[in-house]
């Protein structure tokens, strides 16, 4: 899957904002507080609204204020998003949109759409189409249909104002549209791993991705261990490759059978144990985990991988997000990084400013000079160390 | 809106022109700072960073310490590369022996500013008379 643009109303500092023809691997950047951390949060407010409903999403996002510390200040109309994006490179381009308002307290769902647009012309057909808790889904499968009469509609009713269509409709078979795009937001994936969480060996369990924080580090190295042990075997090698002086990673299964990590070190006759080994060989470790996952995230956000690592790994690093994206999912990362920053592309990078309160998105191409220094062999890192992104003070 | 341009070595020399050059009350012009890390790295990327610059109106000014090197050597190798970067009038100034010394001239001043005492009488000293003459300020 691949998000091709975002637009955002009074959704927290984002009062009125696009992002437009996103790539697949997209790096953020931008002051402390200017807003990186809010864009991931739509995603997770997404995923949220969809396991449960929009209040409780609200509530996880602005605390007991819910709707009101959501909304972004001094703004009376509804938090609004609207999210473009394809399955596949050659399926059409789907549009989900979301409109969310406030009675007396309760927010709900004003209004929320899901449509397809065939080709590059002629109207879009919704295969969606709700406004407060009330509307019609299409039955039929997405790939069937070639003229907009065939489509077939269901009068549906949700239980209440606050769920969303797709989480009421994305259960059942017969509306396969809805079904997909329920499915992609249950897998996006935000990732902010702490060292500190991941490092304590986990009790006995059962973990097939990495969690946020990533503190079933070692549930999925046992799971990739036992159950896909050509891609675990392909991370250690990757792993050595990356973390110099690392000659071997070799994996022994305990008489309880966890999995303990032994690292090799070239100067060193004897392994030592991964909770003995740098914070930044256990991070490199965790984001291969996440990288070659054997069910990998449609969506991958993550937030400042720099923390612990190496410079040099940045480059690296930034190396295997980008091979994610062209494997076929989408990487997002936030970043302060000059290291980092100098291993992406001019179309890759976006970075948020403040202004009057509210953030603007603004895009590396977009700006002259940028481009200029990029098509002269400049480096990104550099260009944003020297003060080169208007109106950010780097670092 | 004319900006006037400035390539430094270190923050610290953003850092004092920041608090200096609004005191000057330059009608129309703004400031803006290109900062490199060390003066290597500014000798090595200064000569694209002229030749690509695209927004019209600017002047540029090269700030660069001496340090143990040689001033008029040091003056004469920035003002080339200006030269060949298509920025002939850019304006090459060197501090001597760094940033910090231009500190030292004014103490009375330093002792208000970090709240100081007893450090605006060492003025009148040898040492601090010719603040040019001191290898390492800092």
């Amino acid at each position: 899957m691949k998000i091709d643009s975002i637009g955002l109303k009074n959704f927290k500092a984002f009062k009125d904002t696009k992002m437009l023809d996103i790539p697949h691997f997209c790096v953020l950047v931008g002051a402390n507080g200017s807003g990186k951390s809010t864009l991931f949060q739509v995603f997770a407010f997404l995923k949220e609204a969809l396991a449960s409903n929009v209040r409780t999403a609200l509530i996880k996002l602005g605390g007991s204020m819910g709707f009101r510390e959501v909304r972004s200040r001094n703004s009376k109309g509804n938090i609004e998003i609207e999210v473009k994006f394809r399955e596949r490179s050659n399926a059409p381009l789907v549009t989900y949109f979301l409109s969310i308002g406030e009675k007396n307290g309760d927010p709900f769902v004003e209004r929320e759409i899901l449509k397809y647009r065939r080709g590059s012309s002629g109207q879009p057909w919704h295969f969606l189409n709700f406004s407060n808790g009330k509307g019609t889904a299409v039955t039929n499968e997405l790939d069937e249909v070639t003229d907009v009469n065939e489509l077939k509609r269901e009068e549906q009713k949700l239980k209440a104002k606050d769920i969303l269509a797709v989480k009421g409709l994305a259960q059942f078979e017969r509306f396969p549209a809805v079904m997909a795009l329920g499915n992609l937001i249950e897998n996006w994936h935000v990732s902010d791993f702490h060292i500190n969480r991941a490092r304590p060996e986990q009790e006995a369990g059962y973990a097939e991705h990495l969690s946020r924080e990533g503190e079933n580090l070692s549930l999925v190295t046992e799971f990739l261990y036992n159950r896909h042990r050509d891609i675990f075997n392909t991370i250690l090698l990757k792993l050595s490759e990356r973390v110099p002086g690392i000659a071997n990673v070799k994996a022994k299964t305990t008489e309880e059978g966890r999995v303990l990590l032994r690292f090799k070190d070239g100067a060193f006759e004897d392994p030592f144990l991964a909770r003995y080994v740098s914070d930044g060989t256990i991070k490199m470790f965790a984001y291969l985990l996440l990288l070659y996952d054997p069910n990998p995230h449609p969506l991958l956000c993550v937030e400042e991988p720099e923390n612990q690592l190496y410079p040099k790994l940045l480059w690296e690093l930034a190396e295997e997000f980008r091979a994610y994206a062209t494997r076929g999912g989408q990487v997002f990362v936030s970043t302060h990084s000059p290291d980092f920053l100098n291993a992406v592309e001019l179309d890759e990078v976006f970075w948020l400013v403040k202004e009057d309160g509210y953030t603007k998105i603004k895009r590396a191409r977009d700006d002259g000079q940028l481009k200029a220094f990029m098509g002269a062999g400049d480096k990104m890192g550099y260009l944003w160390k020297q003060g080169f992104f208007e109106g950010v003070d780097p670092l | 809106m004319k900006s006037l341009v400035f390539f430094l070595e270190e923050p610290s020399a953003k850092a004092m022109l920041n608090g200096l050059l609004p005191r000057l009350h330059p009608m129309g012009w703004q400031f803006r700072y290109v900062v490199f890390e060390g003066k290597q790295d500014l000798e090595k990327q200064l000569p694209l960073k002229l030749r690509i610059w695209r927004l019209p109106g600017c002047k540029f000014v090269v700030l660069r310490d001496k340090d143990s090197g040689d001033c008029v050597t040091i003056r004469k190798g920035l003002v080339e590369k200006c030269s060949k970067a298509g920025k002939p009038d850019a304006l090459v100034r060197i501090a001597i022996h760094e940033l910090e010394s231009w500190y030292l001239g004014d103490l009375a001043a330093v002792e208000a500013g970090l709240g100081m005492s007893n450090l605006a009488r060492k003025q009148g000293s040898r040492k601090f008379r010719e603040p040019d003459a001191l290898s390492n300020p800092a």
